[in-house]
């Protein structure tokens, strides 16, 4: 028997199925993806292709003039020897802290002072004062702030001075140019650079918190701790993902400020994969490698970025019960 | 139906125009001697001694050229050095620049066979007698693209070197006489060191500090020894003398005093500005300072070549280079035979550079005069020993990395002598592959 026989012999189901979509309605759906299209076509030119060009470049070794010379994997292999490419490694650990950890914690504390205490006991205007104060190193260019904290932290510049004026010029040093404090410098210039943008951030998203909600908690006795706990951190979970998400991807990636600083210097003490890609691409002109570490680093970002995205959705799913 | 029909007859006009203009532009058929454009690209700033020199070369070419249109355009730095392989391997490059001497730009550059040879027109022209053959050097380069040897891929017409500036004032003031020795250089270091002022300026972050070690280093070399680093004439033992002698020494003037410990974060801008400013004696830097010092600097101040060296840090200055891509290259090398003309090369003399065929007796300041003279005594003496991060490239941020790590105490010169001789092994295999 033909399977045609046997379908067309199927009586009709006692239960209607549901209906097809109809002509109209799945004309509807594929306009919807006519406007996608102009993101998917600069998506590609802007970002994919240049991500199989570099891909392509990491498995070549080229000097960036003539042809490029097929190696394999041979760039990956190196890397994972190179002592210097691992000790930059080590440096997004620290600059993970600076620009994720510390700003992230401070600014949740600081635009829970600025909302809840200053914002109530003084104008609001004060707090709005205060948090674009936090937010203008944001909107300084990086190497500007880079240049001009290079002047604070020379062996003749501000902090030094700053040291002998309150009676501890003992500890003066030449903070930019020693391996051991080097690395902490640079990190406190990016805590100063990032705390405004949590700051901003939280602020929004305690202006969405229900004020109802924390009228009840004070009723109940609540202090402030309580509060903060209780409502403000559950209340803003999805502007802490988004913070957390968007300041580990500026950390993985930082280069300006390292450039205007220190160079990835003194002694690699503050180098990181970016500034280590570009040197080897442009200073030692070899473009295989560069693309090689370009990609493990573009690699590390997209992984860290998918269970960030992963773990909000997850938290979102518990939140709406299912 | 009207507007299509316009529409493609626009089109086909476009493709005629196009054609034409390419027919018109012709294929390199070797002969460009009737060019009508010279395309010139470098960059120096208007009023530096080469800019001024160059911008008085191209009126002379533009009258001795009738007919000739000359498009310059001044480009930044930055922008040749990363984009130089892109401009000239494409049709919209010129027809002669301005670009870095080296193994890793003029040398990778003729190694791919982007740039025109010029040995002939050297000859031809008597280029090569203008030029000392430590000059040379960077004029020529192999096919592997490695300078010293080989064919002619660039010209210079002025020069550089590292010498000692100091502050006439600050000598008088401590009773500290001119060095004309080694031995008299440590004795006025340590007067200056007694009376509580750090004889010299130093800027560990940048090219400063590796400059002076290399200064160091040549003061117990010989040109065996600069052909077996810079060209790779023979394998360099970083353990052994000269650069030993320079890396220990450099420690000893650290420890002394001479040098300060908590300058390895500061830059060679902090470095000029500070000996500008009084607050140093002597910096030890190239010819490249000598214009900003002359304009800006208040206090009395001159220079002496290193004491005791016959052989300096210094070299060429930057080349004229012709793109193999040039519809213009009779005309480009016209231009180059231009700026080694004495009326030049005097010119830059005047105002503040260093030429490389001038006659002294024509320069009327007697402190350029000086420059001048100094630079030609080395010169003329093979005595310039190019810089210590060309051999291979990347190689200046190994140096700065490996002399902050000296300046700050973090490493001994045992030590920065292994930091640096593993990068010059590996870059110099990636080159020659040996």
């Amino acid at each position: 028997m033909a399977v045609s026989d046997t379908v067309a012999a199927t009586p009709p189901a006692a239960t209607p199925t549901p209906p097809a979509p109809s002509r109209r309605r799945r004309g509807r759906t594929a306009a919807y993806w006519l406007y996608l299209l102009p993101g998917a076509v600069l998506f590609l030119l802007v970002i994919g292709a240049p991500l199989v060009g570099t891909l392509y470049l990491s498995l070549t070794k080229w000097s960036g003039i003539g042809d490029p010379r097929w190696v394999g994997l041979d760039n990956y292999q190196h890397l994972l020897h190179d002592d210097v490419f691992w000790a930059s490694f080590r440096n997004t650990i620290w600059m993970l802290v600076a620009m994720v950890v510390v700003p992230t914690v401070l600014g949740l504390l600081l635009a829970a002072v600025l909302f809840d205490v200053i914002g109530r006991r003084f104008k609001p205007r004060t707090a709005a004062a205060l948090r674009a104060a936090f937010y203008l190193p944001q909107v300084l260019p990086v190497v500007v702030a880079g240049i001009v904290w290079g002047w604070i932290l020379r062996p003749d510049g501000a902090f030094n001075s700053l040291l002998d004026a309150v009676g501890l010029g003992a500890l003066r040093h030449d903070w930019l140019g020693d391996p051991g404090t080097a690395l902490p410098a640079v990190m406190g210039v990016m805590i100063w650079v990032q705390i405004g943008y949590p700051v901003v951030v939280f602020m929004a998203a305690l202006q969405r918190v229900d004020p109802e909600l924390y009228e009840a908690a004070e009723v109940d006795g609540a202090n402030w701790l309580h509060r903060f706990r209780a409502i403000t951190l559950p209340q803003i979970r999805p502007e802490t993902f988004v913070v957390a998400l968007t300041c580990t991807i500026a950390a993985l990636k930082v280069f300006g400020p390292i450039f205007a600083l220190t160079r990835g210097g003194p002694d690699n003490a503050t180098n990181v994969p970016s500034y280590f890609a570009y040197y080897t691409f442009f200073k030692k002109l070899q473009v295989g490698y560069g693309s090689a570490i370009s990609m493990v680093l573009t690699l590390i970002i997209v992984v860290v970025a998918g269970i960030f995205i992963w773990m909000q959705a997850r938290s979102e799913r518990r939140d709406r019960g299912f | 139906m009207q507007r299509f029909r316009r529409l493609v007859a626009a089109i086909a006009l476009a493709a005629t125009a196009t054609t034409t203009v390419a027919a018109c532009g012709g294929g390199d058929n070797g002969d460009d001697s009737d060019a009508k454009v010279l395309k010139l690209w470098h960059y120096e700033s208007e009023t530096s001694a080469m800019g001024v020199g160059w911008n008085k070369a191209i009126e002379i070419f533009k009258s001795e050229h009738p007919g000739v249109e000359v498009r310059f355009e001044r480009k930044a730095f930055e922008q040749i050095q990363q984009n130089a392989g892109m401009i000239i391997n494409s049709s919209e490059g010129p027809d002669i620049m301005e670009y870095n001497k080296g193994n890793a730009t003029a040398g990778l550059l003729s190694s791919q066979g982007l740039l025109a040879d010029l040995s002939d027109e050297a000859d031809k022209r008597g280029w090569a007698d203008k030029l000392s053959p430590s000059l040379q050097t960077t004029a020529r380069y192999s096919d592997k693209g490695v300078m010293g040897s080989g064919n002619w891929f660039g010209v210079p017409n002025y020069g550089e070197y590292v010498t000692v500036y100091y502050n006439k004032d600050l000598f008088q003031s401590n009773g500290v006489k001119v060095p004309t020795t080694m031995a008299e250089m440590t004795a006025a270091m340590d007067t200056f060191v007694g009376k509580g002022i750090t004889p010299l300026g130093m800027a560990g972050a940048e090219y400063p500090a590796g400059q002076l070690f290399y200064q160091l280093a040549l003061s117990k070399a010989d040109r065996q020894f600069v052909d077996n680093y810079q060209l790779y004439k023979n394998p360099v033992d970083f353990k052994a003398d000269p650069l030993k002698y320079g890396a220990d020494t450099f420690a000893q003037w650290v420890q002394k005093g001479y040098v300060a410990k908590n300058s390895a974060s500061l830059k060679a801008e902090d470095m000029g500005t500070a000996f500008i400013g009084g607050k140093v004696p002597m910096i030890v830097s190239g010819s490249w300072w000598y214009g900003r010092f002359k304009t800006e600097m208040k206090a009395n101040w001159d220079t002496f070549l290193f004491p005791g060296n016959t052989l300096q840090a210094g070299s060429s200055g930057n080349l004229w280079v012709v793109p193999e891509n040039s519809k213009a290259k009779s005309l480009a090398y016209d231009f180059i035979d231009i700026t080694l003309r004495p009326e030049i090369q005097d010119l830059i003399g005047n105002n503040g550079g260093v030429p490389v065929a001038a006659d002294a007796s024509k320069i009327t300041d007697p402190k350029d005069r000086k420059l001048i003279e100094d630079f030609n005594t080395v010169s003329k003496s093979d005595g310039l020993a190019f810089y210590p991060d060309w051999p291979v490239p990347g190689y200046y941020d190994v140096l700065v990395s490996g002399f902050q790590g000296l300046i700050n105490g973090s490493k001994s010169p045992d030590q920065v002598l292994d930091t640096i001789a593993k990068p010059y092994a590996d870059g110099v295999k990636e080159i020659t592959g040996k």
